[in-house]
Order: C-alpha cells, then sequence, then structure tokens
C-alpha cells in the first residue's frame, strides 16, 4: 500500500487535503515535506493539530528523501504535500523515486500564468516541471478527487523537455 | 468597554454571504470585514490577514470557517505574537448575531469564549411533532 498520492500545493494541509482527500484516500499518515516549516515546532504543531484524525509527518527534504522507500512497504497509506515545484525537484533530485505530483493548488503571484483556475506558473516553475518530466515523473493537474486529472504538459506545453 | 473589531476569513463569499445575512438581522454593520481565501497562496492569505489586523491595537477577532483549513491555519499564523488577536474557527450566522451583540459588553478572550459556545449550542437536531 503506502504511497497513495503527492501532492504540490502552496497551501500545505488544508480543508481540500484533509476534507476531500482525506475522505477519499484515507492515508494513515500525512507527510508535509518543508524545510522551513520543518524547523519551526510552532508551525509543525500548527500543521499537525489541522489533520486531527491523521499522523502527520513534518520533514524536511533531506528527511523525506530518506524516508522515502521506508514508507513504500509501510502498512497503511499515505500521503505526501509540499508547496512548490522546485521542493517536489529536490526531493526526486535528493533520491526519492516519486513516479508522480499532482499539482492541487500553486496560486497567482506576479509573473506567474495561468494554466489552470488553481495552477499559475512561472519561468522558474516550468524549469523544475521540466527537469521532473525528463526524470520520468509524471505531473497531473487536479485540485479534488471529484475532478478529472489532467496532464500538465497538455495545459502549458511550455514544459515540454 | 471598547467595541472588539472582527475580520471574516473564510472560503469562497462565505464570510461576504454571512454579513449580508447579518445585516438583514441585525441591521447595519460598522468594524466588521471580510477576506475569501480565493486564489490566495498560504503567504499571500496570512499577509493579507495579517495587513487587516495590523491597526488592531487592543486586540479584535479572526472569524474563520472550518477546522483545519487554510483560514483558520493562516489567522493563527498572522496573529503569531500578539496575544490581543484570537482566532474563533466554525463560526455560523448564530455565532456571528451573538458577536455583534456583545463586541462592546466583553473583552476579548471571553467574547471568544461565548462566541464557541454559542456557535456550538446553535448547533441542534429537532424532529417535527407527528400529526
Amino acid at each position: 500500500m503506502s504511497w497513495l498520492n503527492q501532492r504540490v500545493d502552496d497551501r500545505l494541509i488544508h480543508g481540500q487535503v484533509v476534507v476531500a482527500w482525506g475522505s477519499a484516500l484515507r492515508p494513515a499518515r500525512l507527510y508535509v515535506v518543508d524545510d522551513q516549516v520543518a524547523a519551526s515546532p510552532w508551525e509543525r504543531d500548527l500543521l499537525v493539530s489541522a489533520a486531527p484524525d491523521t499522523e502527520v509527518r513534518v520533514l524536511t527534504v533531506a528527511e523525506a528523501a530518506a524516508a522515502w522507500e521506508a514508507e513504500r512497504s509501510a502498512p497503511g497509506g499515505a500521503m505526501l504535500v509540499l508547496r512548490d515545484l522546485r521542493t517536489a525537484r529536490a526531493l526526486v533530485e535528493s533520491g526519492a523515486a516519486v513516479p508522480a505530483f499532482t499539482l492541487g493548488g500553486l496560486h497567482y503571484a506576479p509573473g506567474k500564468a495561468k494554466i489552470a483556475e488553481y495552477i499559475y506558473l512561472d519561468d522558474a516553475d516550468r524549469s523544475d516541471a521540466r527537469a521532473l518530466l525528463r526524470r520520468g515523473v509524471v505531473l497531473e493537474v487536479q485540485d479534488v478527487p471529484a475532478t478529472r486529472p489532467q496532464g500538465l504538459m497538455a495545459l502549458d506545453p511550455a514544459v515540454a523537455p | 468597554m471598547r467595541r472588539i473589531p472582527a475580520l471574516l476569513v473564510t472560503h469562497a463569499d462565505l464570510g461576504a454571504a454571512l454579513l449580508r445575512a447579518a445585516q438583514q438581522i441585525y441591521g447595519p454593520v460598522t468594524d466588521v470585514a471580510f477576506l475569501s481565501n480565493s486564489e490566495l497562496s498560504r503567504a499571500d492569505l496570512e499577509n493579507a490577514i495579517r495587513e487587516r489586523v495590523s491597526g488592531w491595537t487592543h486586540g479584535g477577532l479572526v472569524l474563520t470557517d472550518f477546522p483545519g483549513g487554510s483560514c483558520q491555519q493562516c489567522g493563527l499564523l498572522a496573529a503569531r505574537g500578539n496575544a490581543g488577536i484570537l482566532v474563533v474557527t466554525g463560526v455560523n450566522l448564530p455565532g456571528l448575531l451573538d458577536y455583534l451583540h456583545n463586541r462592546e459588553q466583553y473583552a476579548v478572550a471571553e467574547l471568544a469564549e461565548r462566541l464557541m459556545t454559542r456557535v456550538r449550542d446553535s448547533v441542534r437536531v429537532q424532529q417535527a411533532r407527528p400529526e
């Protein structure tokens, strides 16, 4: 069982993750991979409190890469969430054999272009996406389980490797 | 007692709709603002809340809709370091109306506690009397 979904979402744990994906996938563990949050006990506790029915583990990229293989064979399912494509790329380049990421929420910021209703990318994001695609990582856009996943390349041909 | 300000932070247009509904029952409302999390990242929502509560020198209430959601978490992140700002989550129309009627009667912590109780008590299951 183990890895059920790996999500890129700049809100990390929030309603869509806990209610929509949590209800659909029933993960036993929820990994948040974020160097900044992992360094702050208070922010870690805040994220843990946001998903009271699931075991939340807040790890640095290096810690998550080291834990990836062991989690694959762990009982129960696990979901992973990280805030941007840069972190997704760093996780993969640190050795985690992540087969796919679901882009669930990358909101507007100056310089970013709209790819989907809830996905905005700039050149740096596209560069990270391209690097992941070159490694064979599948990138799909999907906010909640009830919507249809769409390939990132179909929505934004500029990310093609 | 000084009036306690509030900021409604919710998903979609819920905050604006709650305030409109409250005004139909209470009348014109001042010192309550609303903010939607739509289109905002975690960092941007936190900053937007911080900007709106920065003038609350005597504290206030951030009222959010959903435990564990981005509105609640970003409210707490924005209020970090300011003990006078409390986040009340799960706010509904009875809770908002109770806030409006009592925001000049209590200190911030007491009002927050009262709101939590009022919101909880407003959820009821009832069955109509059989014919």
